[in-house]
């Protein structure tokens, strides 16, 4: 089999705008799943609402796209009464963080066996550009006219804190690193948490001086470094650039988790 | 093999021109019959997956299909073999 071979052909091209990030990720998602050599009827994808949740109904394992924020009590449900099958939850940062918010935190204490995707884009894309708890300071959104004066959530941090077993992030223009992850994330038990920095060209790079699909990607490409890069920078007394997004693994534990296969 | 994009998929957002270590990939300069610039390609023969492929019996590469976020770019099995002269400066 190939990932293409756990697309709907059928439903395909998807809704997605001209060069937005979801397209690659859910690529990256269906490569690392096939190469794991999972079965089509034991997986199951979950999502919430979003453009970032639609992503589930263009594949053709069961999947289930429920209401805003609630994707994880839902995978929750799923994988608790069924542990054996493979759960995998597609979420964006307003779903995951915003109306989800406590879901989320209590998924990562509970520490189900899950793997939740997150398309972090900076902002609410099928709405219409809303700012949401990830956009960045200074961002231009809908309801930020003059400028996010927020600080945003660290959602990653957020995940190590809470208690998942597997936490890491990349961008959607690392794709072998994302996949790899991704992989190491399912073989995980437990909850685990990849998030994926996403270009958003119809609501985030148009408001904000990226007018290009290539700019948002060189820009994230330009703007990341590894944790532990950043970390050795900070020990040696170096100023990092707040900018600057941290990638990589971030924590890989052995908690007790929920709903793992018996 | 050979590589092909697919012209109702492509929506034109020229992320394949960024990852490609060949730069086969360039920014089309006219319109398909959907109305969108999908990018040319530049001697594909050169493509790592289309020449070793079979040798080595696994993916290389294969960082324009991974990026591509309208799944479009694919590559084809050529019946017969066609033998390509390839040239790859470095
Ligand atoms: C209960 C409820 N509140 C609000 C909405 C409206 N709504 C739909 S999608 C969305 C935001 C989605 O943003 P995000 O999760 O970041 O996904 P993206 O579209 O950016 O991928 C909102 C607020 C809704 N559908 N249901
Ligand atoms: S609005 Fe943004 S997130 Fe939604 S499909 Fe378009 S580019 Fe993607
Ligand atoms: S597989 Fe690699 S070398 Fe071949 S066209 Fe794609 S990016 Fe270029
Ligand atoms: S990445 Fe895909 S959709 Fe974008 S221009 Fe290239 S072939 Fe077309």
């Amino acid at each position: 089999m190939s990932y293409q071979d756990w697309f709907r052909q059928d439903r395909l091209p998807h809704i997605y705008c001209s060069g937005c990030g979801n397209g690659t990720v859910i690529n990256c998602t269906l490569m690392a799943v096939d190469e794991l050599g999972w079965k089509e009827e034991e997986t199951v994808f979950v999502s919430g609402i979003g453009c970032s949740s639609r992503a589930s109904g263009y594949i053709v394992t069961d999947s289930l796209h429920t209401t805003h924020g609630r994707a994880l009590p839902f995978a929750t449900g799923v994988k608790l009464s069924n542990p054996d099958l493979n759960v995998v939850v597609f979420t964006g940062d307003g779903d995951l963080a915003a109306i989800g918010g406590n879901h989320f935190i209590h998924a990562c204490r509970r520490n189900i066996d899950l793997t939740v995707i997150c398309m972090n884009n900076q902002i609410y894309g099928m709405t219409g550009g809303q700012g949401s708890p990830t956009t960045p300071a200074g961002a231009l959104s809908t309801t930020t006219p003059y400028g996010s004066s927020e600080p945003a959530f660290d959602l990653s941090e957020l995940a190590v804190a809470a208690g998942a077993n597997f936490v890491a992030r990349w961008t959607s223009y690392h794709v072998k690193e994302l996949t790899r992850a991704i992989g190491a994330g399912m073989r995980t038990p437990g909850l685990s948490f990849i998030e994926t920095m996403t270009q958003c060209p119809t609501n985030y790079g148009r408001r904000n001086k990226l007018r290009q699909v290539t700019d948002q990607v060189e820009f994230m490409k330009n703007h990341t470094a590894l944790r532990q890069k950043l970390d050795r920078m900070r020990e040696s007394g170096q100023k990092v650039p707040t900018d600057i997004i941290a990638i990589g693994e971030f924590v890989r534990r052995d908690r007790p988790a929920m709903g793992v296969r018996r | 093999m050979r590589l092909v994009i697919d012209q109702d998929r492509c929506k034109g957002c020229n992320l394949c021109t960024l990852v490609c270590p060949y730069r086969i990939f360039l920014p089309g300069k006219t319109l398909n019959r959907k109305g969108v610039v999908v990018p040319e390609l530049d001697r594909p023969e050169r493509c790592t997956n289309c020449r070793l492929q079979k040798l080595y019996g696994r993916t290389l590469c294969g960082l324009c299909v991974m990026i591509c976020p309208d799944q479009a770019i694919r590559w084809e099995e050529e019946e017969p073999h066609e033998p390509h002269k390839v040239a790859i400066e470095y």
